[in-house]
């Protein structure tokens, strides 16, 4: 007799599991998150500079890899996790089962989150140890920072699951993935920027605040004018240039990273159950 | 839920791809302890019919019922008897046979103890044993079909559903393989099996379904598909036969005609089957000549699937 969903969710979560532990991807996050890290430990003393004494700049200049890290996470444990079963006939293996494909999502999404967590606190853990040892606190909203990071991993992990379900191709889906984190959506933030409308609904823009949480007082949004300079290619020398510096709001970004989140998953999930192979 | 108490049940299966038909109407009842092989060419619908039944693929129209469970309805409750190899599998490759045998396994609900017992008696059976500890990253092509095979077996399943078993497998593996069906026909197991070896359907399956362009064609014992065919003989005699004897042997019954071919070699024509050859033969002998090898050019199976599938009369 079968086991139930919940017992089959997690048999499928432990083997997923096992696979990242035995492949390179694991490995190379968590590589990457130590060399990072020790870049910006080694390199200020190494030049001659000191860190700062704010531990609130402190954690923030170290967390600045956040949401390169959050993406390749992603990517790595996200992008492919459907497609490939289906590109590399893996689904022949596990698919003729007692056990519903939206078992085997559910397990195969918390396996991901799993790991890609697990790097995300690796990363903590060394700006929180560093930023102790070396200024001697811990800025007060770190945990907070902490959980904000994880709501946007989940929702970036969600759209990655989408992204799966859907390519049929797991190099595209990957590349597909990174680069709507990496490049397009925020190339569509500073383009909203710069027509000054605040791109509160870019999932990457509101990931600005599990930085942004460390700073007391919290940023608020700024006009800023400037005078352009003189010279070869600027059009109007001397004129007046007026633009924005925008902040994401805390309750909106929470509610906008909850909304793909959402929307991603079940998405997901309903376009993967359909898939036939 | 629970329908009926054949096996397998298949009720005016369709599957369209667009405006391609792959399956049309088909309709198709297996029933308790048979082996069925099932034959066409490439494209036929064979694969398509297997993967509705494994939950791969949704039908477009019809049923489909394991155990009397409907499969495309409830595919976890219809697959929890079945044992499938469904083309040939690709396994994770960080994994090592055991730890696939053990994900199955705890996916099927068996005890540790039962995983560990069946595993090692498939791998056994399957000759993996020696690289029960390897990753499958390393496998071979067939190894990885044995592994499939394995996986298939390791819950004792009541169905057992293969798609081209055998595919690449050397000639030796092909063998034990076939030997395995055997050995699982003697026990109270159904066994639905495609394949393009006609050989080994009529070697191992009881009876054959031939399908082309999503139609089944033919639905019949090996016997009975037989019966009426015109079967050619390849006959290698001792010494060269003699007019008196070519006399005899061409009036013997079922024999349609006789053609000397060289010195000591007879090729014949007779309509019948297992049983007319056996009279034949004996009719031969009886006539003196001294028979070194008496051996059909291809099966009669061969015949009526090339007849069903070449004409495309239906």
């Amino acid at each position: 007799m079968r086991p139930n969903n919940i017992r089959q969710i997690g048999i499928v979560t432990r083997y997923e599991l096992l696979k990242y532990l035995r492949g390179r991807r694991l490995l190379a996050i968590v590589l990457l998150t130590v060399i990072v890290s020790a870049i910006f430990l080694v390199v200020p003393p190494a030049i001659g500079s000191h860190y700062s004494k704010d531990p609130t700049e402190f954690v923030t200049n170290m967390l600045r890899f956040l949401s390169v890290l959050s993406i390749l996470s992603a990517t790595f444990f996200g992008a492919d996790a459907i497609v490939s079963e289906f590109e590399s006939k893996t689904g022949y293996f596990l698919f003729p089962n007692p056990i519903r494909k939206t078992t085997i999502f559910l397990g195969k999404f918390i396996a991901s989150a799993l790991v890609s967590v697990g790097a995300i606190a690796l990363y903590y853990l060394i700006a929180v140890v560093s930023v102790q040892v070396i200024d001697g606190s811990v800025p007060a909203n770190t945990g907070l920072s902490f959980a904000y990071s994880l709501v946007y991993l989940l929702a970036i992990l969600a759209v990655a699951y989408l992204f799966s379900a859907v390519m049929r191709s797991s190099v595209y889906s990957l590349i597909l993935t990174f680069f709507t984190f990496f490049l397009i959506l925020p190339i569509v933030s500073s383009v909203s920027e710069l027509a000054k409308f605040k791109p509160w609904f870019s999932i990457t823009f509101a990931s600005g605040i599990a930085t942004d949480i460390l700073k007391n007082p919290y940023p608020t949004d700024t006009m800023i004018a400037t005078t352009a300079g003189r010279g070869p290619g600027v059009p109007t020398p001397g004129a007046l240039i007026s633009g924005a510096q925008y902040y994401p709001a805390v309750t909106v970004s929470l509610v906008v990273m909850a909304a793909y989140f959402i929307v991603a998953f079940l998405l997901a999930i309903v376009l993967a159950r359909r898939r036939e192979m | 839920m629970n329908k009926m108490e054949d096996p397998i049940v298949i009720e005016h299966l369709s599957k369209n791809y667009g405006g391609q038909v792959a399956l049309n109407d088909l309709t198709l009842t297996v029933t308790s302890g048979l082996c069925v092989g099932y034959l066409g060419p490439n494209g036929a619908g064979k694969t398509t019919t297997i993967k509705i039944l494994t939950d791969l693929l949704r039908a477009t129209s019809g049923n489909a019922y394991l155990n009397g469970i409907d499969v495309i309805r409830h595919p976890e409750a219809a697959l929890e008897g079945v044992g499938a190899v469904v083309e040939t599998p690709e396994f994770y490759p960080q994994l090592t046979p055991k730890e696939c045998l053990s994900y199955v396994g705890k996916i099927r609900g068996m005890s540790s103890d039962a995983i560990a017992r069946r595993s090692h008696a498939v791998l056994e059976q399957l000759k993996l044993l020696e690289v029960t500890d390897k990753r499958t990253g390393q496998f071979s092509k067939g190894m990885k079909q044995r592994l499939a095979i394995a996986q298939a077996l390791l819950h004792d399943p009541s169905i057992l559903i293969l798609d081209e078993p055998t595919s690449g497998l050397d000639p030796r593996g092909m063998v034990e393989v076939r030997g395995i069906i055997k050995e699982l026909k003697k026990t109270d197991i159904t066994i639905l099996m495609s394949s393009h070896l006609l050989t080994e359907v009529q070697e191992v399956c009881d009876k054959v379904a031939i399908i082309d362009r999503g139609i089944l064609l033919k639905y019949d014992s090996l016997e009975n598909l037989s019966a009426g065919q015109e079967i050619t003989l390849t006959v290698h005699t001792l010494e060269p036969v003699t007019p008196p004897e070519f006399k005899v042997i061409k009036a013997l019954k079922s024999v349609t005609s006789v053609k000397r071919t060289e010195n000591n070699k007879l090729i014949m024509s007779l309509s019948g089957g297992a049983k007319e050859q056996s009279k034949v033969l004996r009719g031969i002998l009886n006539s003196g000549v001294n028979v070194v090898s008496y051996t059909p050019q291809h099966a009669a199976i061969e015949d009526v699937y090339l007849h069903l599938v070449s004409e495309g009369d239906y």
